[in-house]
């Protein structure tokens, strides 16, 4: 096992146990926390896959604007055990079934994916993930969308102001 | 590409318009000045004069029908502002920023006519419906109106990531975000080709439901179009919904071989589905602002027939029922809105006192009932005459009969109290004769298209 292997298996393992204990602490807080720890998973397998940008890009926009917007917000709510209301023995069950029919649907879109059958990511080598890459990507094939996509953030921009402006 | 790029361009200059100018005539000025040009800019390049190419690396095509339909939403969004460009004066303090997100709707409306590929069609739906999230919370005193806005952006949102995790799917399956790269297929094809592009197009599919508001994701429409502002209610359940729709025909034209047979199954249960809860709700109403949102829900389950048959007839009903739709509501709620009580009873014995309005309101009421001699019955004609062409069950086009009958019940309530019932109906301001004459007009517009509809359908060709 080479250490790519041993990588991508600790990375791996690291990455579902923290989503598991997101799930099982009983202080928000923690569970936001342990949460940080499964972006910077899956931003190492993103090294992994030689993406570096993307990499970047998970951590600065997850583990770092969004969470911390989470913390604001669950800080601010001071949630606890106490004042929560008790959840429904019906509504846990249809949340069960509900549940287990979507895992259901992807584990068997997994399995039937025949096209992805025994074959492995691009480790160590390819440079798709490169910035260089993505940047002339951006700016020969996509660069319509990528312009267009500006009139989408002007027009969050202009809510934004309408909505926060004090009258 | 002249509708896109000048639409954004108009959306900047109104938005800059509110630094240079307080005074609300002249930034409604400016933006029918606008609209106007974006109209020439658009009909201009249907005819191949003066359009600004650029090479999109086929991610935009534009088709005549494409172009035409732009023509259509943006005569509509002119009547709108004719009609209730005062109301959107009134509806809060940044009248010029309301113009600016009503011009980006536009250029999304656009991107929306011409996309050739998921990544456009991602961007225009997007570019649709971020600025109708602040349209909807516009009145910031109002709680109903914020409570609205909120409920919209985290429903819209959370459909828009099942859009994003759908086009991720069909992106895995296909390679590229194309439209044609598949190709037709044949049903074995469709078995062997696995199914990630089916789910992810359930996927779209779904979130589509939601973004026109038909069953069984239609549940935060009343709230929200009850929530917004009266004029804003107008404009996106007439031509953003419009729009909606040409962009979910247009996508599911060449992909909905991908879902196979099941198909016209899950469709055929969705417009059922719709046109029931639409009609049925719409009932049980009081306020007339409420019955017109549940009636939009049954007009979507009609708009859906194009989507079942996709046929050049249905292409042609989709034309027509864009123009029936949309003017007659615009109509309806224009007149709404002068309105002081939006219940039923806010009608009472309007047509003593406003003969006018009570009068056009029926035109514009009948065209959306579909009483023939109006646009709106041709309008449901096409639909269904689309679905018995491409052999559909004559069971839903019997149902779907049933229920435009069922409509009448509810549209006529409001006549029954213009005309019939005692009392005076209150209004809000002085009704300027201008006002009255545009009404006058459009509800002549409209009977003309219901005597004559291929006046709408000729510059489809031509």
């Amino acid at each position: 096992m080479g250490i790519t292997q041993s990588l991508f298996w600790f990375l791996s393992v690291l990455a579902l146990v923290a989503a598991l204990m997101v799930l099982l602490s009983k202080n928000p807080v923690h569970s936001v926390l342990w949460l940080i720890v499964v972006f910077f998973a899956i931003s190492g397998h993103y090294i992994l896959l030689n993406a570096q940008f993307l990499a970047i890009v998970n951590l600065i926009v997850y583990a770092g604007a969004i969470m911390v917007l989470f913390l604001f917000v669950i800080m601010l709510m001071n949630p606890n055990t106490e004042t929560e209301p008790r959840k429904n023995f019906l509504v846990q069950i249809a949340g069960i079934v509900a549940g287990g029919c979507l895992l259901t649907v992807f584990i068997s879109l997994v399995k039937q994916a025949s096209e992805m059958n025994n074959k492995t990511a691009l480790l160590k080598t390819g440079n798709i993930g490169l910035i260089g890459n993505l940047g002339k990507a951006l700016f020969s094939d996509f660069v319509v969308p990528f312009e267009i996509s500006s009139v989408l953030f002007l027009s969050a921009m202009v809510g934004a102001v309408v909505i926060g402006k004090k009258n | 590409m002249n509708a896109i790029i000048l639409s954004a361009l108009a959306g900047v200059v109104m938005m800059l318009s509110g630094i240079f100018t307080n005074k609300q005539s002249v930034i409604k000025l400016v933006s029918i000045i606008a609209l106007l040009v974006l109209i020439t800019g658009n009909v201009l390049q249907t005819y191949g004069h003066c359009s600004i190419q650029i090479d999109t690396k086929n991610l935009l095509a534009f088709s005549k029908a494409g172009l035409y339909f732009n023509t259509l939403i943006f005569i509509s969004t002119f009547v709108y502002f004719i009609l209730s460009g005062k109301a959107i004066e009134k509806a809060g303090v940044n009248v010029a920023e309301y113009f600016a997100l009503i011009f980006f709707v536009l250029c999304g409306v656009s991107i929306l006519t011409s996309f050739n590929g998921l990544l456009m069609f991602f961007l225009g739906i997007e570019i649709l419906s971020i600025p109708l999230y602040i349209l909807t919370g516009s009145d910031k005193r109002n709680l109903k109106s914020n409570e609205a806005s909120l409920k919209y952006f985290l429903m819209g949102s959370f459909s828009t990531g099942l859009m994003l995790m759908g086009i991720a799917l069909v992106f895995g399956a296909t390679g590229n975000f194309s439209l044609n790269a598949t190709g037709q297929k044949t049903a074995y094809d469709v078995l062997n080709a696995g199914i990630l592009a089916p789910v992810g197009l359930l996927f779209i599919f779904i979130s589509m439901l939601f973004k026109v508001s038909a069953a069984p994701f239609h549940f935060w429409t009343p709230d929200v179009y009850d929530g917004a502002p009266s004029v804003f209610t107008s404009f996106m359940s007439t031509i953003v919904k419009a729009a909606g729709f040409y962009a979910f025909i247009h996508l599911f034209e060449t992909k909905s071989y991908d879902l196979g047979p099941s198909w016209k199954l899950l469709l055929t249960f969705a417009i059922v589905l719709t046109l029931l809860v639409g009609n049925i709700t719409a009932i049980f109403q009081h306020s007339v602002k409420r019955m017109l949102a549940y009636s939009s829900i049954s007009q979507a389950g009609f708009m859906l027939f194009s989507l079942y048959s996709s046929n050049t007839l249905a292409k042609e009903g989709i034309f027509i029922y864009t123009v029936a739709y949309s003017f007659a509501t615009i109509g309806v709620f224009a007149i709404l809105i002068y309105l002081k009580d939006y219940t039923f009873d806010g009608y009472n014995g309007l047509a003593k006192t406003q003969p006018v309005l009570a009068f056009t309101n029926t035109v514009f009421l009948l065209s959306l009932a579909g009483i023939p001699l109006t646009a709106g019955f041709f309008g449901k004609y096409f639909m269904l005459a689309s679905a018995v062409k491409a052999g559909a069950p004559l069971m839903l086009v019997i149902v779907a009969v049933l229920f435009a009958a069922i409509s009448v019940y509810y549209y006529f309530k409001v006549i029954q109290a213009m005309y019939f019932k005692q009392g005076d109906a209150e209004l809000n301001d002085n009704v300027p004769t201008s006002f009255k004459t545009a009404l006058i007009a459009i509800a002549i517009v409209i009977i003309l298209i219901g005597i004559f509809p291929s006046t709408v359908l000729n510059w489809l060709y031509f």
